[in-house]
């Protein structure tokens, strides 16, 4: 991109288009992220001479992405005004699909969520009708709740997903999921809704959302760990995502315990079989009632026995815990996290012998050093973790100076060329396998 | 207390808590004969914050918040009105985060709007139950210590299912839907288009909002005006319903309604073979009784689920006064009764 080769300059004016946009790109990411509001430290900020900065920050007003905020601090003469960053020029989609589960949410553009639901779904239902539903309760949030149009979409999906080749390209998701491949979901989704959409795995989103809102907050080196049907787990180092090579980072489910994997050991469908198993054959009262009762045993029906004292679950949660602590100490004392955070279904319903386990197995395999200060917690934030981490990816993908020097002279990444380009080649190439609008009659 | 009860026996619970979180029944929250000493050696003292004390469903759960930290020497020394006002509630928020409390129970009013309010309440040492929902970005263990909810999702599917017997193949059904921010009447807007485009994809939905509760009766005639030959409509909650009813019975329609909660005006309209055919009712008292276990659990230092979830009942014109007797923990009103005679002989003649 033309763009890429934009040099800030020091001083003066702008010679062309290209500085100029950098110019605008550089100011609303210093107003945006608060390092500088008034027009004093934007110039110092920016090393743009006052004129610029001045000619710029009227621009993003018309533009509607800036707005003049309250009187700041007086350093002598009179009290200068603060630019506010306008979050609500546009909205934020995001959605995170699990297994089990869909949710959705409506985010403002500094990613502060501003609405949530989240609802059963089945992942083999197949991905037309995931498609369907997630664009029909868009549908219906955006009109009821009478948010801004929207500018993007961050979407978290159940395992790992590769990094795309070129900015607002979609990438092949979902290879975990066999009758999912070959399903054009991403641009099928784009299309359908309009905006770019910008894809992590599940547990990557859930680990930027601890960072952001929930136990990692302020914190720079935490590990996120999902317990549930699969086991995967997210490193945030140094205040940055570790995606990997491939995007495929944290695949901890593949490590070996004994001649097992730990997935197949310790996620949560290995837990019911146990717990069915201990039903059938006596070994546990509580979970015996619960199978006469349902018909099935799930982890949840577990961690609440183990709650009750059946001791069966406890011994069983415990054992499992050892198990995932045994896999993350190799990794502890590799990345020497302030935090580990417990999150999914089985650290949802696990309690306190899951984390008693986890805690006793990563403190005793671990360097002093690095479990000296070492805090592991289970996850407060549960599924809505990966939205908030949905909306984060959003913001870093929009607000990045490649993506952003790209639109912002038109004041939406909707207008953004290059997404322009790959909307009119979906339309080409997927118009006619395009999904009928939803919304009019029943999500 | 530990016994199931009906509203648990009714329903598996279908929707999820305000983070994803699988519903923890509300029967399955238990105190033990050793917390009980406890809870009463220590005297908890109480507030509850209401949206408003006036309405049958707000006196029903604060008798069931009452009654139950009662047996647990936990007193309720106060109980605010806020009238509906976002600005009320944000004020008894911070005047209650400094005055000798030791949990409030709260049903938020605006969702982000009042979340600041019940955040800092909760980090002013106080235990913070909410009742329904939690504001967007709340956590639990940080911001609040449990949910305590109906299960407004099933609510919607179950009166999309009552309705869905009255709409002929291809027929159309009608949303009346409520035009403000509140998620319980949200979830329960998306569970019934979700039931019906699952099991009546045939069925066109029209939708009409009211922001005002003086404005359903217009909205239900908008909807009939637009949709000629609608067979059904799912109005929110009880109150908009009649005020539905009334408008429709005016202008000559008979339309078949389902809504949620079983008012003294709806139940009366079920048995007299009027416009409401089912209802899916909440618990009031039984989410009141509750909330009031998770607030002394919490208070004890244990360990309480951040979402606990009640069932709600479905109610048919023929069970309305088994209904109401579980519902409101009061015999059926005599109008009612007597309205539930006659509907009986009916149908004995017409077998």
């Amino acid at each position: 991109m033309a763009e890429k080769k934009t040099a800030l300059r020091s001083v003066g004016r702008p010679r062309s288009v290209d500085t100029a946009q950098a110019s605008l790109a550089l100011l609303l990411n210093l107003v945006r992220t608060g390092t500088a509001t008034t027009r004093q430290e934007l110039e110092r900020g920016s090393e743009l001479g006052r004129a610029v900065v001045a000619d710029r920050l009227a621009t993003m007003i018309d533009l509607g992405l800036l707005k003049e905020g309250e009187l700041g601090q007086a350093t002598g003469g009179r009290a200068p005004r603060q630019m506010r960053f306008r979050e609500d020029a546009g909205s934020l989609l995001v959605s995170a699909i699990d297994q089990s589960s869909i949710a959705l949410g409506i985010a403002d553009l500094n990613g502060q969520m501003l609405v949530e639901h989240h609802e059963a779904a089945r992942l083999d239902a197949g991905p037309e009708a995931i498609l369907e539903r997630l664009a029909t309760i868009f549908d219906w949030l955006l009109r009821e709740t009478e948010k801004p149009a929207p500018w993007g979409m961050g979407l978290a999906l159940a395992g790992p997903i590769e990094k795309p080749s070129a900015e607002f390209e979609a990438v092949h998701v979902l290879q975990s999921v066999q009758s999912w491949q070959g399903f054009p979901f991403l641009e099928r989704l784009s299309m359908r809704i309009g905006v770019p959409i910008f894809a992590r795995s599940g547990v990557q989103t859930m680990t930027m959302g601890e960072a952001k809102a929930g136990g990692g907050r302020g914190l720079s080196d935490i590990i996120y760990v999902k317990l549930g049907r699969s086991i995967s787990a997210g490193l945030m180092s140094e205040g940055r995502l570790h995606r990997g090579a491939q995007g495929a980072a944290g695949m901890i489910g593949h490590s070996r315990v004994g001649d097992d994997l730990l997935g197949a050991i310790a996620g949560a469908d290995a837990l019911a079989r146990e717990g069915t198993a201990a039903a059938e054959d006596g070994r546990s009262p509580y979970l015996a009632q619960a199978l006469a009762r349902q018909g099935e045993i799930s982890v949840v029906d577990i961690g609440h026995a183990a709650q009750l004292g059946d001791l069966f679950c406890v011994e069983l949660l415990g054992r499992c815990g050892r198990m995932v602590g045994e896999a993350l100490a190799p990794l502890t004392n590799l990345v020497n996290p302030t935090l580990i955070i417990i999150g999914g279904i089985v650290a949802e319903s696990g309690g306190d012998s899951l984390l008693a386990g986890i805690r006793e197995a990563v403190y005793r395999q671990s360097h002093p050093m690095v479990s000296r200060d070492l805090q592991i917690m289970r996850s407060q934030m549960g599924a809505s973790a990966g939205l908030v981490g949905a909306a984060q990816v959003v913001v870093e993908e929009l607000f990045s100076p490649p993506i952003l020097q790209g639109w912002i002279g038109h004041g939406s990444p909707l207008l953004h060329p290059d997404f322009q380009r790959v909307m009119e080649r979906y339309t080409t190439t997927l118009a006619p396998k395009a999904a009928t609008p939803s919304g009019r009659t029943a999500p | 207390m530990n016994g199931k009860t009906p509203v648990d026996t009714a329903k598996p619970i279908a929707g999820l808590g305000p983070h994803g979180e699988r519903a923890v029944p509300a029967d399955q929250i238990q105190l033990t004969e050793g917390d009980a000493v406890e809870a009463k050696a220590r005297r908890f003292a109480v507030a509850v914050v209401l949206h408003t004390t006036t309405s049958d469903w707000s006196k029903q759960e604060l008798a069931g918040i009452a009654a139950t930290l009662g047996l647990y020497s936990a007193a309720v020394v106060e109980v605010v009105d806020c009238n509906f006002d976002v600005e009320l509630q944000i004020a008894a928020l911070t005047r209650l985060a400094r005055e000798p409390v030791d949990a409030v129970i709260s049903i938020p009013i605006g969702n982000t709007r009042v979340a600041a309010a019940h955040r800092a309440l909760a980090h002013s040492g106080r235990k913070l139950v909410l009742l329904d929902n939690a504001p967007t970005g709340m956590l639990p263990g940080a911001d609040y210590a449990s949910v305590v909810s109906t299960d407004n999702f099933g609510l919607g599917q179950s009166c999309a299912a009552m309705l869905s017997d009255h709409i002929p193949p291809n027929g159309a059904a009608g949303i009346l839907g409520y035009g403000i921010d509140f998620f319980a009447t949200h979830e329960r807007e998306i569970a019934f288009r979700k039931w019906m485009g699952i099991h009546r994809p045939d069925v066109t939905l029209v939708r009409e909002r009211f922001a005002e509760l003086e404005d359903a009766g217009p909205a239900a005639l908008a909807m009939v005006e637009k949709a000629r030959g609608l067979s059904g409509i799912f109005a929110v909650w009880d109150v908009p319903a009649m005020k539905a009813v009334r408008a429709l019975a005016q202008q000559g329609f008979d339309i078949p309604v389902t809504t949620v909660d079983l008012g003294n005006d709806v139940a009366l309209d079920m048995v007299r073979r009027g416009m409401i055919k089912g209802v899916g009712a909440q618990m009031p008292y039984d989410q009141g009784s509750a909330a009031a276990r998770v607030t002394v659990a919490a208070l004890l230092g244990l360990s309480v689920p951040p979402w606990v979830a009640l069932a709600g009942r479905e109610v048919t014109p023929l069970d309305v006064v088994e209904a109401y007797q579980v519902i409101w923990h009061l015999p059926a009103p005599r109008a009612i009764i007597d309205a539930m005679r006659i509907l009986v002989a009916t149908q004995g003649h017409s077998k």
